[in-house]
């Protein structure tokens, strides 16, 4: 009997018990906080209700709005191809594989922006990545693009341009009649694409 | 004993270069800056949590130095902070939030028991850092609701917006449902008549393949 | 840190580079291990000569606290770990023929080329053997094919399917193999005593 032996053993299964002492995290993978803290003071995951209107508008297929509003507001009204992802169940069921798709821009939309960018916060700790805050969430969707104010005519040609995108919108979106003659906007949804002043947006 | 066999000795000695490995690990691993105090549920019921918010009227005392235990931290850059803040608000700007000595502060901060005021130009803007913090474990730390914007427009009569809700924000101010109905005439059903939306799900990670 | 590939710490193409070093470093703990003998190999089934067990359960039970334990100080990212899949028909079977070819052809796979190496005759025609063995099996495979793929579990991991966790696994494993040690040397013992003759 080698004395080595009994040594051996010993310290294997010291080795061995001691995996059980480290204590590992059973949560989801999530990214560090000094991480999380770099990502959340930069405002790239702003996107405008304009940005948002015009990849529904062209179909994009790589978007999915996510709606953090409750149950109740989601069914009285809510945007067009929108899923419902109350901020309370975000972590319940499997609600959390919609994100983190390659390929997939998802953009949160509550009434204020509030509520999506809490959204966005819990799931970007997850580590998901390629999510969007949609910013003014519905009240600014409704000042926009359901109800743009048309500018006056001092202002830039920039802020007329998206006049007429936000009026082609508002006639896709709602089916509004286009005003004939008066203003001098072609309410044109097409026609914005050459211009791309930011097409893709995210 | 052949030969063949194996080397007590020699298992010992590898076995104990691995040990040695191990307690080097054990001794340079870097404790993080932060770690995650609450998990993931707890989190999202820690933003029901009134205890967390910080309303503009209760600002007046700490103006007044009437609450001495309550620090106003402005996270807006330094450009803007100079051009004009809440008399008595440190600026650190979001870019510095992450730093060594701002966590070391915090930390002191939290141990007297002060209470930490986060805010930016509006609510969203402190929205992140102040999540995080707490997550992180500083419940000391609170969110000014309306930020800067609600304070700059309210300064002269602080005390009187205890009645005001403008501040607060995530809550319907149109009838949504009414404004985006159809203009042409039709029922007002086109939400009803919603399709079934196509998503497509995260399939379970499939790590880079491999094998033997 | 690790793994150094899915990680972008060292290029893609360096896994032929490593995959070298790992099998010339394999190839060289086999050979000085003795499994280039097929009578060190199958001793293990006659029970005069457990080495092939103590040799790999102390690599198995090292390497999995190993794992377990650089996960912890970060050195190893489990989660990006390649796990083979399981076909759990399948693979009962494969272990039963591998196991008769073990008994009667004294080598496996990896042995038998340490055998070669030093020059064995009858590992080259385990080898040979092995080859054939592998040809027949291509030719063969649209037979096989509804057996093969049968079963199939996924990725998936003892963790994956009972739930209990990995360091609990690591410790019965290290409990068992340790007892396996002490207790094949006993029979080792005794079995090795009624031998008449016990070479090489």
């Amino acid at each position: 009997m080698n004395k080595n032996y009994i040594i051996l053993t010993i310290l294997m299964l010291v080795l061995a018990v001691g995996t059980i002492f480290l204590n590992r995290e059973e949560e989801p993978k999530q990214i560090e906080p000094s991480k999380l803290l770099q990502e959340i003071i930069q405002p790239t995951r702003y996107v405008t209700t304009d940005q948002v209107a015009k990849m529904i508008i062209k179909g994009d297929p790589g978007l999915m709005l996510v709606d953090v509003r409750s149950n109740s507001e989601f069914e009285e009204f809510s945007l067009p191809n929108s899923v419902n992802i109350p901020l309370d169940s975000l972590l319940t069921g499997d609600n959390l594989s919609y994100f983190g798709i390659p390929g997939t821009q998802v953009v949160f939309i509550s009434d204020d922006a509030i509520k999506a960018d809490q959204c966005w916060v819990l799931t970007k700790r997850l580590g998901l990545n390629s999510t969007y805050v949609m910013l003014g969430g519905l009240n600014k969707w409704m000042e926009t693009i359901i109800d743009p104010q048309q500018p006056s005519d001092d202002e830039p040609y920039t802020v007329h341009e998206t006049y007429s995108f936000r009026k082609g919108a508002q006639m896709y979106f709602t089916g509004a009649e286009a005003e004939v003659g008066g203003s001098k906007v072609k309410v044109e949804v097409r026609r914005k694409e050459k211009t791309t002043v930011a097409a893709g947006g995210c | 004993m052949h030969i063949h066999e194996l080397n007590p000795w020699r298992t010992l000695i590898a076995l104990s270069v691995f040990v040695v490995l191990l307690i080097v690990g054990f001794l340079t691993m870097k404790k993080p800056l932060m770690s995650y105090q609450l998990n993931m549920t707890q989190s999202v019921e820690e933003l029901t949590e009134s205890e967390a918010y910080f309303f503009p009227w209760e600002l007046e005392g700490v103006i007044n130095k009437e609450t001495t235990d309550v620090v106003l931290f402005d996270i807006r850059n330094n450009f803007v902070f100079g051009q004009g803040h809440i008399p008595g608000a440190e600026n650190i700007s979001a870019n510095n939030l992450s730093s060594e000595e701002n966590i070391a502060r915090l930390e002191e901060l939290k141990k007297m028991n002060v209470t930490v005021v986060l805010y930016g130009d509006d609510e969203l803007h402190a929205n992140g850092p102040w999540m995080l913090f707490r997550q992180v474990g500083y419940d000391n730390v609170k969110l000014l609701l309306g930020g800067y914007k609600y304070y700059f427009e309210h300064k002269e009569d602080l005390a009187a917006t205890i009645d005001d809700d403008g501040y607060y924000i995530g809550f319907p101010r149109h009838n949504y449902a009414e404004m985006a109905a159809p203009k042409d005439g039709s029922a007002a059903g086109t939400s009803n008549e919603r399709q079934e939306v196509q998503v497509q799900r995260r399939k379970k990670t499939v790590v880079a393949a491999g094998g033997c | 840190m690790g793994p150094l590939i899915p990680n972008g710490i060292i290029g893609g193409g360096w896994d032929f580079v490593i995959a070298i070093l790992i099998g010339v470093a394999f190839g060289f703990i086999l050979e000085a291990s003795g499994f280039s003998s097929s009578r060190n190999l199958a001793g293990v089934f006659y029970g005069y000569n457990f080495v092939v067990l103590r040799v790999f359960f102390t690599a198995l039970i090292v390497a999995m606290v190993g794992i377990i334990y650089f996960d912890f100080l970060g050195w190893l990212d489990l989660s990006k770990i390649f796990i083979l899949p399981t076909f759990l028909t399948p693979m009962i079977v494969g272990g039963v023929i591998m196991g008769f070819g073990f008994i009667i052809g004294g080598y496996c796979p990896g042995t038998s080329f340490t055998g070669i190496a030093i020059g064995k005759l009858d590992a080259v025609f385990f080898t040979v053997g092995l080859y054939l063995g592998i040809f027949a099996f291509s030719l063969a495979y649209p037979l096989f094919e509804g057996f093969f793929t049968s079963g199939a579990l996924g990725n998936v991991t003892l963790t994956d399917v009972t739930g209990i966790p990995a360091h609990w696994f690591a410790l019965a494993f290290t409990v068992v193999a340790l007892a396996a040690f002490w207790g094949t040397m006993f029979i080792e013992k005794r079995v090795r005593k009624n031998m008449k003759q016990y070479k090489f």
